[in-house]
């Protein structure tokens, strides 16, 4: 198909797709004209495109879809004992577990008559150069360091062509396993950090920093909580901070080592610091940052950095703030502020020891112990009242991280991105009979190739190409809001509508607002204005009760890509329902930074008007 | 037919608890060390940084599917078992191969639709994200991608049919 063709394909597949039935077929038939073969084309791609999106053709990620063809991959390498084997001098007794670079067993080392932990690494792996490196620097390397908190290398080799590592066994479970099913008091937390914190200052005593802390290397003893930092195959033996090169020294070796096999549970770059992230060099401060982001875990019960994707994930640490603590925690603030400089983005700015860091904790930890500095007014004091109390906070905070997780790094991104912003004050209560709502517009005009200082207008003025723009909403009474996207129309009867709000995200997909609540979309980033001029319209719909028409379709939308609706029929259910209602035109008051609607019914709708030129 | 559908679906939900979270975060990490590895690239700004990652990713999934279409018909030494599995990871390979072929066919007539299906699908990122990444309004870029995916979906049961 040439160029041409394909567009003017596009262009009446574009119109077309807005409107349904006999409407569709008539504009098709119209612009096609006499092109039979014209007419086929689009038919057959607006026939496709019903099938796609009810099939949800290409609806996940690639990768999702694509992992599937490396479970044979990862499969056919595993080497295979059974229980009763014998290997060299090991007696196999039970499989403990299973990961890309072999298989761990628990074994009886006949020699000595003591329980082991026998990893023992498949054949292929066996086989690759580096991936053997980095078992053999693993033995050498913890078996180097005698410290009650690493775990302890009894010996490596090679029996009947498998290579295996004898580790001491612990009968326990990893950090991630522990944090699953249980949520940790946070003087249990302080001590486990307390202990990766004295393995690891006698690893960088010995100049080695492991460059992978993270709950699945970190080892729980059931017997007695006693914590075993395991796992040195990526670590890395260090200059001393002052000889070595600082800074700008780009090196991927410690990402290049990543790169083992599909299905290693190396998977985890959530813990990675900065440095780490941007490839540089790094030294034993990395470790100090990766046992802030575990702190900052195990209190909040959630990682500090995760985004959707690993580029997001990897841009959040580069050069996000986490979200605020104080918003998710009841933590002494001592404790929130041990996190704080632990994950400062700047090395120079963190604990300079392990040791250091850990003993502001223990410091921490003896206070707790006398009772002095629980941030919270305990008053409490009886057993089974702070029990009760307690089992609250645990479900407020589950119920509440997801959210203000999202939450805080917005309103931090709001307020970092834009210091010279003023955020309106709170609209005065309004009376029952009436709906009221006030919006304000952030700019960001592109001029002269560079994004000029955001700042706020109250409503509709002209824009231009690339100018970049957020809505921002408060209602001083509940109600259920709905924000909704029109089109341009391309000449067609009934506009493209997108959900933007309430969205999956945003709100956790409720239309329900509450008092004085504040909203702004998008949620992270802006909207841009791209070359095509028009006119584009944001509909507010603010009413008392729950809008039936709207709460299907946004059902229906918040499954679909980013609230497009994809189905004509609920795309002509909004565009009625916003035509009906559109003859109550709310009061709308302007103010120089905002603009105040009121209506005296239940239902407020307005159209905020994007006209760019 | 249906309750073959059936049982494929259901072996493969089997499998997809024992490695699926693990397979997927293993290609996730090989593509950020593809990433990481070019070290030419002077990331000019986040935009950029997704436009690679997905370009990454897209290559990383092609490779595979690649090795894997290529030991299912027998080119690799070990045996082939023509279980359900092999079934779904083949046809799976396959249609992942004629995706890409597809979106190259796409991307001589319409290079920025044919960017939105990689970024959206191989990137993972959300249309907000492409719009930003693309310099186009959001709208635009849900316009992009309904033209782009139905004419994918035309072009891989086409080609199923032959």
């Amino acid at each position: 198909m040439s160029p041409e063709r394909w567009q003017q394909i596009s262009r009446i597949f574009k119109s077309a797709i807005s409107l349904d039935g006999e409407a569709r077929a008539a504009y098709v038939a119209d612009k096609c004209g006499t092109d039979e073969l014209l007419r086929s084309e689009v038919e057959k791609l607006l026939a496709s495109h019903r099938q796609a999106s009810a099939e949800g053709f290409i609806g996940g990620r690639a990768a999702d879809d694509g992992a599937v063809l490396l479970v044979d991959e990862v499969e056919e390498q595993k080497a295979h004992l059974n229980k009763g084997q014998q290997l060299g001098a090991y007696l196999i007794l039970d499989q403990l577990g299973a990961g890309g670079m072999g298989e761990v067993y628990l074994a009886k080392d006949s020699r000595l008559g003591r329980t082991v932990a026998l990893k023992v690494l498949s054949p292929d792996i066996s086989a690759d150069k580096r991936r053997m490196r980095r078992f053999r620097q693993e033995a050498k390397v913890a078996s180097s360091l005698n410290q009650p908190n690493i775990l302890t290398i009894f010996e490596s080799g090679e029996v009947e062509g498998l290579t295996f590592l004898a580790t001491e066994f612990i009968d326990g479970e990893t950090l991630r396993e522990h944090l699953r099913h249980k949520r940790l008091e946070v003087a249990g937390t302080i001590d486990i950090a307390i202990q990766v914190l004295a393995a690891l200052d006698a690893a960088h005593e010995a100049r080695i920093v492991h460059r992978d802390i993270k709950p699945e290397n970190v080892m729980i003893r059931h017997r007695d909580h006693l914590v075993k930092v395991l796992d040195f195959g990526l670590a890395k033996v260090t200059e001393k901070r002052s000889d070595a090169l600082t800074g700008h020294n780009f090196s991927t070796e410690a990402l290049t080592e990543f790169k083992t096999t599909p299905g290693v549970l190396m998977g985890t770059i959530n813990y990675m610091s900065p440095e780490q992230a941007r490839t540089l060099e790094v030294d034993e401060r990395t470790d100090i940052w990766s046992v802030g982001v575990l702190l900052y875990e195990m209190v909040t019960g959630m990682m500090p950095f995760a985004g959707p994707t690993t580029s997001h994930t990897l841009v959040q640490i580069i050069e996000k703030e986490p979200p605020a603590l104080t918003r998710m925690m009841e933590a002494p603030a001592e404790l929130q502020r041990i996190i704080r400089k632990a994950m400062a983005k700047s090395p120079d700015e963190r604990y300079q020891s392990a040791k250091d860091m850990a003993l502001d904790l223990k410091n921490l930890r003896k206070q707790l112990d006398l009772g002095e500095v629980l941030a919270r007014d305990d008053t409490d004091h009886t057993d089974n009242g702070s029990e009760k109390k307690r089992v609250l906070f645990v479900a407020l905070v589950a119920m509440v991280a997801a959210t203000a997780a999202i939450f805080a790094v917005n309103v931090w991104r709001a307020s970092r991105a834009r210091p010279s912003v003023i955020v309106p004050a709170a609209t005065p209560v309004v009376a029952d009979a009436e709906r009221r709502l006030t919006y304000w517009i952030t700019v960001q005009k592109f001029r002269e190739g560079k994004y000029k200082d955001p700042y706020t207008v109250a409503g509709e003025i002209n824009f231009e190409a690339h100018d970049q723009i957020r809505l921002n909403i408060r209602t001083p009474q509940a109600g259920y809001l709905y924000i909704i996207s029109e089109g341009p129309r391309d000449g067609s009867a009934v506009p493209e509508f997108v959900i933007l709000f309430p969205s999956p995200t945003a709100n956790k997909g409720s239309s329900l607002l509450a008092p004085d609540q504040q909203i702004q979309i998008p949620e992270q980033s802006w909207f841009i204005f791209d070359t095509q001029e028009g006119v584009e319209r944001l509909w507010l719909v603010f009413a008392e009760d729950a809008v039936t028409e709207l709460e299907t379709v946004k059902e229906f939308a918040n499954k679909q890509a980013k609230g497009l609706i994809t189905d004509m029929t609920q795309n002509k259910v909004v565009h009625d329902f916003l035509t009906s209602h559109s003859t109550e035109k709310p009061n709308a008051g302007k103010g120089d930074t905002l603009t105040t609607l009121t209506t005296s019914g239940k239902l407020l709708l307005y159209p905020v008007r994007l006209e760019h030129h | 037919m249906y309750d073959e559908l059936h049982r494929l679906a259901r072996r493969y939900m089997s499998r997809e608890r024992k490695g699926h979270t693990l397979q997927t975060t293993a290609l996730i990490n090989e593509a950020y060390v593809r990433l990481v590895d070019q070290k030419n690239v002077h990331w000019a700004n986040r935009s950029h940084f997704f436009a690679i990652s997905a370009q990454i990713m897209r290559r990383i999934l092609i490779d595979h599917a690649r090795r894997h279409a290529y030991a299912k018909r027998g080119g690799g030494a070990q045996q082939v078992s023509l279980d359900e599995a092999a079934t779904v990871t083949s046809t799976r390979s396959s249609d992942l191969l004629r995706l890409d072929e597809a979106l190259k066919t796409l991307a001589e007539m319409d290079q920025r639709r044919s960017q939105v299906v990689e970024l959206r699908y191989f990137g993972g990122l959300s249309n907000e994200e492409i719009a930003g990444v693309l310099n186009v309004s959001e709208n635009t870029v849900t316009r992009d991608w309904n033209m782009a995916r139905a004419w994918l979906y035309q072009q891989l049961t086409e080609s199923a049919a032959n």
